[in-house]
C-alpha cells in the first residue's frame, strides 16, 4: 500500500462530498492508504492566486508542509484546480531559494510546519492510469461499465499549462480513455473533450460561461454518449448542477449524467450507493446505473 | 487617387515610424504605407543593441563613437553625417526610454550598455538580445497613440513622378486588390535592406530592396552598393541571425581545431574586431579546412546558465529551434551570412534625394554614414536619429507647398503593365530565378570576391532579368494575392543586383565589406576614397563616382 | 512555452505531407486539400508551405516575414492548435508518417486560406491605450532611473510579438468575441506594471470593466501556445491582483476572489452557500432561489452554519496579516518563475536598490546553477 497525503479541497468536503466518500473507499482498491490532512485550508482554486498571490502561496506551501510532516512524500488530489495551484506553488517555490526561505520562515512563524519541497502533487488520475495504480485498477473493476459508452472531459487545469502538470500531452492526453477501457467502457472521443467548461466565470460571466459549458455535452450527446467522466469536481458541478440552466437558454435538455472519475471507477469496482452517492446528483444517474444493472 | 497626404512614407520599421511620429509632431499629415503590418517590419529582428554615447558604461563621448564608425567604415563613411549620428544619438536613445523602451538596465538604473565590434567603449544600449523587437514595439505604441495613418499591407510598386517631383506612390492593395495610388507632397522611403538576393541571409522574406528599386526607376543613384556586410554569426543553411550580443557578453569563435582563431587576424579586440574582418577571418578559416561542415563554432558555455537565460535567451530559442543546440551545453555552428547593407539611395544629411520631394533614410538610404562596413549597434540607431530627421524635414517642406497631383496616364500605365503581368499564361515561375538569383550571389559575390567571378555574375543577372521578363503569377485573384507581389519584389532584386555587381567590378581595391584579396588586396586611398553611384540608363547600369566628406579624420590602416 | 530542443539540420531528403484547409474569398468555398512534397530535412512548415507555393499551387496564401520567431506574421493551426508555421520543425512529423491538417488561426475571420482579419485583434490592442503615460512629470534630460528588477517585473509581457496564437486558442473569446482576450490584457499589464507608466488605476477601471479582466475563463490555452513564453493567463493574474489591490474591485469576478481569501482566512474551507450572494449581491441571489433549491434538494448547499472550519485555523489567520505586513501585494506577487530573472524583490519606489552581484561583460562569471 502506498501511504499518501490526501488533499480533498473544498468540494468534496462539502457540495461533492459523493467525491470524497468514493475515493475514499476506492483507494485501497488501487493500493492507496490515504492519509487525512486536517489542518489545511483551500488551495486558493485559483482566485486567491489572483486576488492575494502572496498569501496564495503561503496557503499551499503550508499544505505541502503539513502533508510533509506527516512523512509522505506524495500529496494525492482530486480537483484539476487543485493540482494546478498547489504544483505551481510547489514549482515556483523549488525554483527560488530566496522565496522558498521567506515562506517557509513565514510558516514556522505562525507555528506551522517548514516547507521544503519534499512531497510531490499527484492527481489521483494519474496514480490509476499507469503502473501499479493501473494494474490494480484493472484488477478491481471485476464488475465493469459492460461497454458503456462514457466520455472522457478533461477539462482545462489537469493538462494545461503543460510546464507545471506535465503528465500527458496536453493536446492528446490518454488517461482517462485509459481507465475507462480497463473498466469495461467505451471511450467517446469529441473535440470538447480538452476545452473549458466555463465554470471559473460562472457566477461573474454567466452566458459566456454557458457557452462553452454547452460545447462538451451536446458533442458527447452527438456522438452517442451515456455519461460524461471528469477529474475535476469544479467542471463536475457546472456538468452536472448547471446543465438546466443550458435547458433554459438553449431550450435543449440533454438529461447527461456526469460521473465523478472515483465514481465510474468505483462502480466498476462494485462500491456501493451509500459510498458512490449518486443520488447527490442534480443529472440523474439512473440510466446509467440501469443499463449497468445495478 | 486614394487620398492624399502631406507626407507618406513606404515602410514601416523603426526609420519609417520614427519618421512618422515626427513628422505628425510637426504638424503634417502624415501617412505609413507598408507591404506588411508595422510591428512585422525586420527591424524587430534586430537583437544586439544601438549606439549612443551615453557614458553609462564607461567614459564615451560622441567624438570616440563617431571616430570608432569611421574607422570602422573603412574611411569610406562621410564623416560630417557620422558626426551628425553620433551628436543627436544620446539624446535620441533618451527620447525612446522616455516613450517607454523596455532597456536592459545597469545597477543603478541606468541604460545598461554592452561592448560590441569595433568600439572602443562599451556604448552599446540593449535590451536583453531583443532590443530592434523592443523599439519597433514602443515606435508603434507612439503610432497608435497618435492615431497615424497606415496603409497596412499595401504594396508599393511604383513612384509617382510629376511636374519632376515624386508626388504619390501607386501600390497593390493585398487585402482587397487592385491598384491604389496615394498622392503626397513628399514621399519617404524607409524600406529597409535587400539581403534576400543571397541565399545565405538573416533578413526576412520581406527584405528584397523595393525602396532602392522605386528611387533607381525614377532615377535616383545608389551609392556603395557592392557594400554588403556579411555577419558573422549567422545559422546554416537559412542564415537566421545570432547577435553580436553573443560576443559582447564574452563568448569565444573557435575552429575545428579547437582554437581562438582570431588571434591571427584581430589579435586585440579578438571576437570583437569589426564584422568584416571577422566574416573574412572566418572564411578563410572554412576554406583552408579547419571549419565543421561549412560552419566554425561560437562557444557561449563559459557564460554560464544564468548569464544565458537573462541576456541571450532569445539566442538560445533560436539556437534551439533552428540549428538543434542548447548553447548552455554545447556550442553554435556558425558562418557569415548576407545581413546588412552599407548602399542604397543617395541621401544628404536630411535624407533628401536629389528628386525633390522624395526622401530616404534607414537601411535603405546611404548617407553614408558607414562607408563600406557598419559596427553593430549602429543601424538601429541610424534608423532613429535619420528618421527623426528626414520626418521633421520632409514636413516642413510639405507645409510650405500646397499642391500634389497623380496624373491619370501615370496609374493608366501602371494599371497595363499589370495586366501584361497578370495575362500572360505561359513563363517561367519566380522560384527558379530567386534561387539561382541568391545562390549565384552567394557564389560569386560574397565575403570574397574576384574579377572573373563578378563579370560571370554580371551575365548571371543579366540572363536571369532576361528570364524575368516571362516570369508569370499563378493567382490571379485580387484577395491576398502575395503570389503576384513576391514576383514584383524579384523584379527589384534583379535590378539591384545588376546595379552592385558593376560597382564591384569598378571598385578596384579591398575596402570594409568589399574583399578582393586575389587582384586588389589592398586599400587604395589615393584613388578610390570615394563613393560609387550607379544610376540606370535604358535599363543598363552606369556607374559613376562621388567624393567622400572629411572632416576630421584621415585615413589610417585598419587593424583590429 | 519556449523552445524545445529540435534535431540539428542535416542534409537528407525527406517526404512531408500536409492537408490545407483552402478558402476563396471571392466564392466562399472551403476545401481540404492534401500536398506532398520533397523537402530538406531541417525545414519548418512554414518552408513547406514556401515549397508548396513556389512549386505546386501559387495561389496558397498565408503570411510570412522574418521566418525566425520574432515578427509574428505566420501564426496558423496545426492539428486545431495555433503555432508559428517558421517555428514548427517538420523533422519528427514527416518521420511519424503523420499528416497534419493547416488551417487558420480561431477566433479571427478568414480572409484567404491562412490569411486572417487581424483588423479585430489590433482594435482590442488599441483600446488598451498601449503606449506610455508618464502623467504629469517633467520631461527629464537623461533616462529615467529604473532598476532591472523594476523593469522584470514587465519582462514576460515585452516579449509578446503579437502573433495571435493566444487569440485563436481562447475559449472565452469563442463564447464571447467581445472579450479584450489574452494579447490585449497582457499588453495591458505590460503597462500597468511598468513603473514609469502613472495611469494604472484608470488603466484597470478600463480593464475591469465588461469583457475585460474577470472574462477570462482560466482555460490556460494561451499560456500553452504562446510561442514566446509571454503567458498572457498569469498577466490576467497579475491585473486582477493589482486591481484587488488598488482598490478597483466591483466587479462580480473580483468579488468572487475575494470571497476566497475571506473563506481562507475566516474558515479554511470554502464558504460556498455564500459565495454568490457575495459575488452576485443579494437580488441576484434571490433570484436565482429557484435554481439554489434545486441544488439543495441534491445537499449541493451547504448550510452556511455550522460553518466548515479547518483545523489550526489561527495558522491561516496569522499568515494572512503577515504576508499583508511583508506587503507583496498586487501583481509583484505573483511570482514569474522561469529564468534567472523569476527572482522578484519588494521594488521599491524610488531608485534601484540590488542585493545580486550583477554580472558584468567581459568578467568571469561564477559557474552556471545548472
Amino acid at each position: 500500500m502506498k501511504r499518501v497525503a490526501y488533499y480533498k479541497g473544498c468540494l468534496a468536503s462539502l457540495s461533492a462530498k459523493e467525491l470524497d466518500s468514493s475515493t475514499k473507499a476506492l483507494a485501497p482498491k488501487v493500493g492507496l492508504e490515504l492519509v487525512e490532512l486536517d489542518a489545511v485550508t483551500c488551495c486558493g482554486a485559483g482566485d486567491i492566486h489572483e486576488a492575494e498571490p502572496d498569501y496564495y502561496l503561503h496557503l499551499n506551501a503550508r499544505i505541502l508542509a503539513y502533508a510533509e510532516a506527516e512523512g509522505c512524500d506524495m500529496l494525492l488530489t482530486v480537483c484539476n484546480v487543485c493540482t494546478l495551484n498547489l504544483r505551481q506553488a510547489n514549482w515556483q517555490l523549488k525554483n527560488d531559494e530566496e522565496l522558498r526561505d521567506r515562506v517557509s520562515k513565514n510558516l514556522q512563524r505562525v507555528g506551522a510546519p517548514p516547507y521544503s519541497g519534499g512531497v510531490e502533487v499527484r492527481h489521483l488520475l494519474w496514480e490509476i492510469a499507469e503502473g501499479e495504480g493501473y494494474e490494480l485498477l484493472k484488477k478491481s473493476a471485476h464488475r465493469g461499465l459492460k461497454g458503456l459508452k462514457i466520455a472522457p472531459f478533461y477539462g482545462c487545469q489537469i493538462l494545461r499549462p503543460s510546464k507545471l502538470l506535465g503528465f500527458e500531452d496536453p493536446d492528446r492526453p490518454w488517461s482517462l480513455e485509459r481507465i475507462i477501457e480497463a473498466c469495461g467502457g467505451e471511450a467517446i472521443d469529441y473535440p470538447a473533450k480538452v476545452k473549458c467548461c466555463g465554470f471559473p466565470i460562472i457566477q461573474a460571466r454567466e452566458e459566456t460561461a454557458l457557452g462553452e459549458l454547452i460545447q462538451p455535452i451536446e458533442q458527447a450527446k452527438e456522438a452517442g454518449a451515456d455519461a460524461l467522466v471528469t477529474p475535476c469536481p469544479l467542471c463536475h458541478l457546472s456538468l452536472d448542477a448547471w446543465q438546466s440552466k443550458l435547458k433554459e437558454s438553449t431550450g435543449k435538455d440533454f438529461q447527461m449524467p456526469i460521473l465523478h472519475l472515483s465514481q465510474l471507477v468505483g462502480v466498476a469496482a462494485g462500491l456501493d450507493e451509500s459510498e458512490l452517492k449518486f443520488k447527490r446528483h442534480v443529472v440523474s444517474v439512473t440510466p446509467v446505473l440501469e443499463k449497468l444493472e445495478v | 487617387m486614394e487620398a492624399k497626404h502631406d507626407v507618406l512614407i513606404v515602410g514601416a520599421g523603426c526609420a519609417g515610424m520614427r519618421a512618422a511620429i515626427e513628422a505628425h509632431d510637426a504638424g503634417a499629415d502624415v501617412a505609413l504605407l507598408s507591404k506588411i503590418h508595422p510591428v512585422r517590419s525586420h527591424s524587430g529582428a534586430a537583437e544586439g543593441g544601438i549606439n549612443a554615447a551615453l557614458g553609462n558604461a564607461s567614459e564615451d563621448s560622441p567624438e570616440e563613437h563617431a571616430y570608432d564608425t569611421v574607422k570602422g567604415s573603412d574611411y569610406l563613411g562621410d564623416q560630417d553625417a557620422i558626426e551628425i549620428l553620433c551628436q543627436e544619438a544620446p539624446d535620441d536613445v533618451y527620447q525612446l526610454e522616455h516613450w517607454g523602451a523596455v532597456f536592459s538596465r545597469t545597477d543603478d538604473g541606468r541604460i545598461a550598455q554592452r561592448p560590441f565590434g569595433a568600439a572602443g567603449a562599451p556604448r552599446t544600449a540593449y535590451a536583453a538580445d531583443i532590443t530592434g523587437h523592443v523599439l519597433v514595439h514602443v515606435l508603434y505604441e507612439q503610432v497608435m497613440k497618435r492615431d497615424i495613418r497606415t496603409y497596412e499591407e499595401f504594396f508599393a510598386w511604383k513612384l509617382v513622378m510629376n511636374d519632376d517631383r515624386c508626388q504619390g506612390v501607386i501600390a497593390w492593395d493585398l487585402l482587397d486588390g487592385g491598384l491604389k495610388s496615394i498622392g503626397a507632397k513628399t514621399v519617404i522611403l524607409t524600406t529597409g535592406g535587400a539581403g534576400r538576393l543571397y541565399v545565405g541571409t538573416t533578413n526576412a522574406y520581406a527584405c528584397t530592396g523595393d525602396g532602392m528599386a522605386l528611387a533607381l526607376r525614377v532615377g535616383v543613384p545608389l551609392k556603395d552598393m557592392e557594400m554588403m556586410q556579411f555577419h558573422p554569426t549567422t545559422l546554416a543553411p537559412t542564415g537566421v541571425l545570432i547577435t553580436e550580443g553573443t560576443r559582447g557578453e564574452g563568448a569565444y569563435l573557435l575552429n575545428s581545431e579547437g582554437e581562438r582563431f582570431l588571434t591571427r587576424y584581430a589579435p586585440n579586440a579578438m571576437e570583437l574586431a569589426s564584422r568584416d574582418v571577422i566574416s573574412r577571418a572566418e572564411q578563410t578559416e572554412i576554406d583552408e579546412g579547419r571549419g565543421i561542415n561549412g560552419n566554425v563554432m561560437l562557444d557561449l558555455r563559459h557564460l554560464g546558465a544564468e548569464k544565458i537565460l537573462e541576456r541571450l535567451h532569445g539566442t538560445r530559442e533560436l539556437s534551439m529551434t533552428f540549428a538543434g543546440v542548447d548553447p548552455i551545453y554545447e556550442p553554435i555552428p556558425v558562418r557569415p551570412g548576407a545581413h546588412y547593407h552599407m548602399g542604397g539611395i543617395d541621401t544628404d544629411v536630411w535624407g533628401l534625394t536629389e528628386v525633390e520631394g522624395l526622401y530616404a533614410a534607414g537601411e535603405c538610404a546611404c548617407v553614408s554614414v558607414h562607408g563600406a562596413n557598419r559596427l553593430g549597434g549602429n543601424a538601429l540607431m541610424e534608423t532613429i536619429t535619420f528618421g527623426k530627421r528626414v520626418g521633421h524635414h520632409a514636413a516642413d517642406w510639405a507645409l510650405a507647398n500646397t499642391t500634389v497631383e497623380v496624373p491619370p496616364s501615370v496609374e493608366a500605365d501602371a494599371e497595363r503593365e499589370l495586366k501584361e503581368l497578370l495575362d500572360r499564361g505561359e513563363g517561367e515561375r519566380p522560384w527558379s530565378i530567386r534561387d539561382e538569383l541568391a545562390e549565384s550571389m552567394h557564389e560569386n559575390f560574397g565575403v570574397f570576391r574576384r574579377e572573373d567571378q563578378m563579370r560571370k555574375q554580371g551575365e548571371i543577372v543579366d540572363s536571369l532579368r532576361e528570364r524575368y521578363e516571362r516570369v508569370i503569377v499563378e493567382d490571379k485573384g485580387n484577395v491576398f494575392n502575395n503570389d503576384l507581389t513576391q514576383a514584383l519584389e524579384l523584379g527589384f532584386l534583379l535590378e539591384l543586383a545588376a546595379c552592385m555587381v558593376p560597382c564591384g567590378i569598378e571598385r578596384k581595391e579591398s575596402r570594409g565589406a568589399h574583399a578582393r584579396p586575389h587582384d586588389y588586396p589592398n586599400r587604395d586611398d589615393e584613388n578610390y576614397l570615394r563613393h560609387t553611384l550607379v544610376t540606370m540608363q535604358d535599363g543598363r547600369p552606369q556607374v559613376d563616382w562621388k567624393p567622400v566628406t572629411m572632416t576630421k579624420w584621415q585615413p589610417q590602416e585598419r587593424t583590429y | 512555452m519556449v523552445s524545445e530542443l529540435a534535431p540539428a539540420p542535416g542534409s537528407t531528403t525527406i517526404e512531408v505531407a500536409l492537408k490545407i484547409w483552402r478558402y476563396d474569398a471571392e466564392t466562399g468555398e472551403k476545401e481540404l486539400k492534401r500536398y506532398e512534397v520533397e523537402a530538406p530535412d531541417w525545414v519548418t512548415l512554414l518552408d513547406v508551405l514556401d515549397i508548396i507555393k513556389d512549386k505546386h499551387d501559387g495561389t496558397l496564401a498565408y503570411r510570412k516575414s522574418c521566418r525566425m520567431m520574432i515578427c509574428g506574421s505566420c501564426g496558423m493551426r496545426m492539428d486545431g492548435a495555433a503555432v508559428l508555421a517558421c517555428k514548427t520543425r517538420m523533422y519528427d512529423i514527416a518521420k511519424s508518417g503523420h499528416v497534419p491538417v493547416i488551417s487558420s488561426m480561431g477566433n479571427m475571420p478568414v480572409i484567404k486560406d491562412l490569411v486572417v482579419d487581424m483588423e479585430p485583434f489590433w482594435g482590442k490592442i488599441r483600446r488598451m491605450k498601449p503606449w506610455l503615460d508618464p502623467g504629469y512629470e517633467e520631461p527629464l534630460e537623461k533616462e529615467r532611473i529604473v532598476s532591472q528588477k523594476q523593469m522584470n517585473v514587465i519582462h514576460k509581457e515585452a516579449l509578446c510579438i503579437m502573433c495571435g496564437c493566444c487569440v485563436s486558442e481562447c475559449n472565452s473569446m469563442e463564447s464571447d468575441p467581445e472579450f479584450f482576450g489574452p494579447a490585449a490584457l497582457a499588453k495591458g499589464m505590460r503597462f500597468v506594471g511598468d513603473v514609469r507608466d502613472q495611469a494604472d488605476v484608470a488603466r484597470l477601471n478600463d480593464y475591469n470593466e465588461e469583457h475585460g479582466i474577470w472574462d477570462c475563463t482560466r482555460c490556460y490555452f494561451c499560456n500553452e501556445r504562446c510561442p514566446k513564453g509571454v503567458d498572457p493567463r498569469d498577466a490576467i493574474a497579475k491585473l486582477g491582483a493589482e486591481s484587488i489591490k488598488q482598490g478597483v474591485d466591483h466587479d462580480m469576478g473580483a468579488k468572487h476572489a475575494k470571497w476566497f481569501v475571506h473563506s481562507a482566512k475566516t474558515t479554511g474551507w470554502l464558504r460556498e452557500t455564500e459565495l454568490v450572494p457575495k459575488t452576485q449581491g443579494v437580488v441576484e441571489a434571490i433570484k436565482q432561489t429557484k435554481f439554489a433549491l434545486k441544488l439543495a434538494r441534491r445537499g449541493k448547499v451547504p448550510p452556511p452554519v455550522p460553518p466548515h472550519v479547518a483545523d489550526r485555523i489561527h495558522e491561516s489567520r496569522r499568515l494572512y496579516h503577515l504576508v499583508k505586513e511583508q506587503g507583496r501585494d498586487g501583481a509583484l506577487g505573483i511570482v514569474q518563475g522561469e529564468h534567472a530573472l523569476g527572482r522578484i524583490e519588494f521594488a521599491e519606489q524610488a531608485a534601484a536598490k540590488t542585493s545580486d552581484p550583477e554580472v558584468r561583460p567581459g568578467v568571469k562569471p561564477p559557474p552556471a546553477a545548472g
